[in-house]
């Protein structure tokens, strides 16, 4: 039996012009959706990135504070209460600001984001450093992240020649000594990093107590929520103690709420399904309105409406995967440059692209049945 | 009796727009007849096929079509009913985007318990049966207008229906070769002993027929048949 598959291909592909542009239109809907819900995981994804990077299991911070982007400081004495905790293994302030960076080929000035912590073992994870702790407790010595923005000139190439490289930052003189990857997130465009002490020194009108977090790594083994229980009333009202869980989902909610990721690229993505689904819907109608003698002469020998419906929905499933495929490879593409061009990574996971996947087959499959409508209702009885 | 009509009455329309079409029509259909329907336009040819063929509900009188009563059938069943009928139509109205032989091998899609080789080898026979043996592979774009009336009558034949109903199938052809549809279509009828009710204009194949119903204003009645069988109601 000729399957109604098989009808439906030959129909599509009978018109090689028509098949192409539907493709085409459905490949424009895969690839904005796939875009669109991929920098929107990308952009979220970093901003939380230093969050998830913290290795610490409780964090205490400002209770002003609403994102360690912006934090309000805390007094540092209050991290030498929770030192008597007998699971407490480890204690470790952390500084962040963002200072003046000199690019020292153009000599102007670009905002950057420092970090002052321990680098013998930082309780964050920022892989390389503690390699460099020895050289980085001397002091102007700073890393430059390796991944920052182009902004700052070519540290890297310069760095691989040159043993060091000389700048200023805040007006204050500092030696580069290496470059570690860690990623820029779209709060900031450069990260540096270096020691607590380094770091006072290149905010000198900070006042010397305060810090932005304190880490605490509990012994193994450790009930963190008791631990957490225990610690809070000897921080009293100028300190909150949150575990490493709570810091993230805290980012998550602020850049949530604070930029509007969901809204903007949700909406680039439901236009991408919009656009998918007006041009095949076009498509198809028309295939339809300028078949309907022949499909009502069709249901005049019996065929059923569900026997035409099934002809048009293949004809969505096709299209679909037609479109599907050059759009996903196009999207992978897309994250390429994107990576390359922002400098913030991007990359598919087989959720979103299952995701799209069934987007792309609902817009397809909707189409074609509101197209079929007009066979619905016509009556065989008109073609005699 | 293949077809049993028993004082249809039809009338499109309600209240002060109806419009009457059929006037007690009776008639029978006996098997293996060839009955050519004519008569003026509008004087409810079609409308008394679509009833036949199940398109139309009847509402008034009885109708027996291939045993099934069709006064007060369900619509299920009217479809069920059309699958068991060869339609021909005035335009051929192929799919243009399948080849003469797919678009025969379509309507096995209505009786999908015939295997799929089956069909294909059946659609090919059919199609050589009607002259067209070395077109199989051709789209109707690149068929002439008899051959593309030729494979509609392959399409309506290849799933052995029990019933024939044509309207008006020689309309868009020249005379050579609408005289050869008629006849092509008599001779496959005539070798499975499979009925014909055909509605046509055209005096020129009236010849073909065993008898001729003639219809004028809604009422029928026998004018002539070269062989008449059966009872016919005459007004």
């Amino acid at each position: 039996m000729l399957s109604s598959f098989v009808v439906a291909w030959r129909q599509l592909s009978y018109h090689r012009m028509k098949l192409a542009v539907a493709s085409a239109g459905v490949l424009v809907a895969v690839m904005l959706m796939l875009v669109q819900l991929g920098i929107r995981q990308g952009a979220m994804d970093n901003s939380v990135a230093i969050a998830r990077r913290v290795t610490a299991d409780l964090v205490v911070v400002s209770p002003r504070t609403r994102t360690i982007f912006q934090s309000s400081q805390l007094p540092r004495r209050l991290l030498f209460r929770v030192g008597a905790h007998p699971e407490v293994d480890a204690i470790q302030e952390m500084y962040m600001g963002q200072a003046r960076w000199r690019n020292p080929w153009e000599l102007r000035e670009h905002p950057i984001a420092v970090f002052g912590v321990d680098p013998r073992s930082p309780l964050i994870n920022f892989r390389g450093l503690s390699e460099l702790a020895d050289e980085l407790m001397l002091a102007d010595r700073v890393v430059f992240d390796g991944l920052s923005r182009k902004s700052y000139g070519p540290v890297v190439a310069h760095l691989a020649n040159h043993d060091f490289l000389e700048t200023e930052m805040n007006l204050h003189r500092v030696r580069v000594i290496a470059t570690i990857n860690v990623g820029v997130s779209i709060t900031g465009d450069g990260n540096v990093f270096m020691s607590p002490a380094n770091f006072r020194r290149i905010f000198p009108q900070r006042p010397a107590g305060s810090v932005d977090l304190g880490l605490i790594r509990l012994k193994p083994g450790s009930d963190v929520e008791q631990v957490k229980r225990d610690l809070a009333p000897l921080l009293g009202a100028e300190a909150t103690i949150i575990t490493r869980e709570e810091l993230i989902d805290k980012e998550i909610a602020f850049v949530r709420e604070s930029a509007p990721i969901d809204f903007i690229f949700g909406m680039g993505a439901a236009v991408g399904f919009f656009i998918g689904f007006v041009v095949v819907y076009q498509i198809l109608y028309t295939e339809v309105t300028n078949h309907l003698p022949q499909f009502a002469t069709l249901k005049a020998m019996g065929f059923s409406d569900n026997k035409l419906l099934q002809i048009v929905l293949s004809q969505g499933v096709i299209l679909s995967v037609l479109g599907y495929v050059p759009g996903f490879v196009m999207a992978l593409w897309v994250y390429e440059i994107a990576t390359d061009a922002i400098q913030m990574p991007f990359s598919m996971t087989w959720q979103r692209a299952l995701a799209v996947f069934s987007l792309t087959l609902v817009m397809c499959l909707l189409s074609a049945m509101i197209a079929i409508q007009k066979v619905r209702t016509v009556d065989p009885a008109d073609v005699f | 009796m293949i077809i049993s009509a028993r004082n249809l009455n039809f009338a499109f329309g309600e209240g002060d727009l109806r419009k009457q079409i059929l006037f007690d029509v009776s008639f029978d259909v006996a098997p293996g007849e060839v009955v050519l329907l004519t008569g003026p336009s509008g004087s409810g040819k079609t409308t008394l096929l679509t009833l036949i063929g199940g398109l139309r509900r009847t509402t008034e009188g009885e109708m027996t079509v291939l045993s099934r009563p069709m006064h007060h059938a369900r619509k299920e069943d009217l479809v069920a009913n059309r699958r068991d009928i060869g339609f021909i139509f005035q335009q051929h109205n192929l799919l243009e985007f399948l080849s003469a032989q797919k678009n025969v091998e379509l309507m096995f899609q209505l009786h999908p318990e015939v295997p799929a080789g089956e069909a294909r080898a059946r659609s090919a026979e059919m199609l050589t049966k009607v002259g067209l043996g070395n077109r199989l592979d051709y789209h109707p774009s690149r068929l002439s207008g008899g051959q593309k009336q030729r494979v509609a009558i392959a399409r309506a034949l290849v799933t052995r229906p029990q019933l024939i109903l044509a309207d008006e199938p020689t309309a868009a052809l020249d005379s050579h070769s609408g005289r050869d549809v008629v006849e092509l279509l008599q001779s496959l009828a005539r070798d499975r002993g499979c009925p014909i009710l055909m509605v046509t204009h055209d005096n020129r194949v009236l010849d073909i027929a065993d008898r001729v119903l003639s219809m004028e204003d809604g009422r029928l009645e026998e004018s002539r048949g070269t062989e008449a069988r059966g009872e016919t109601e005459t007004q």
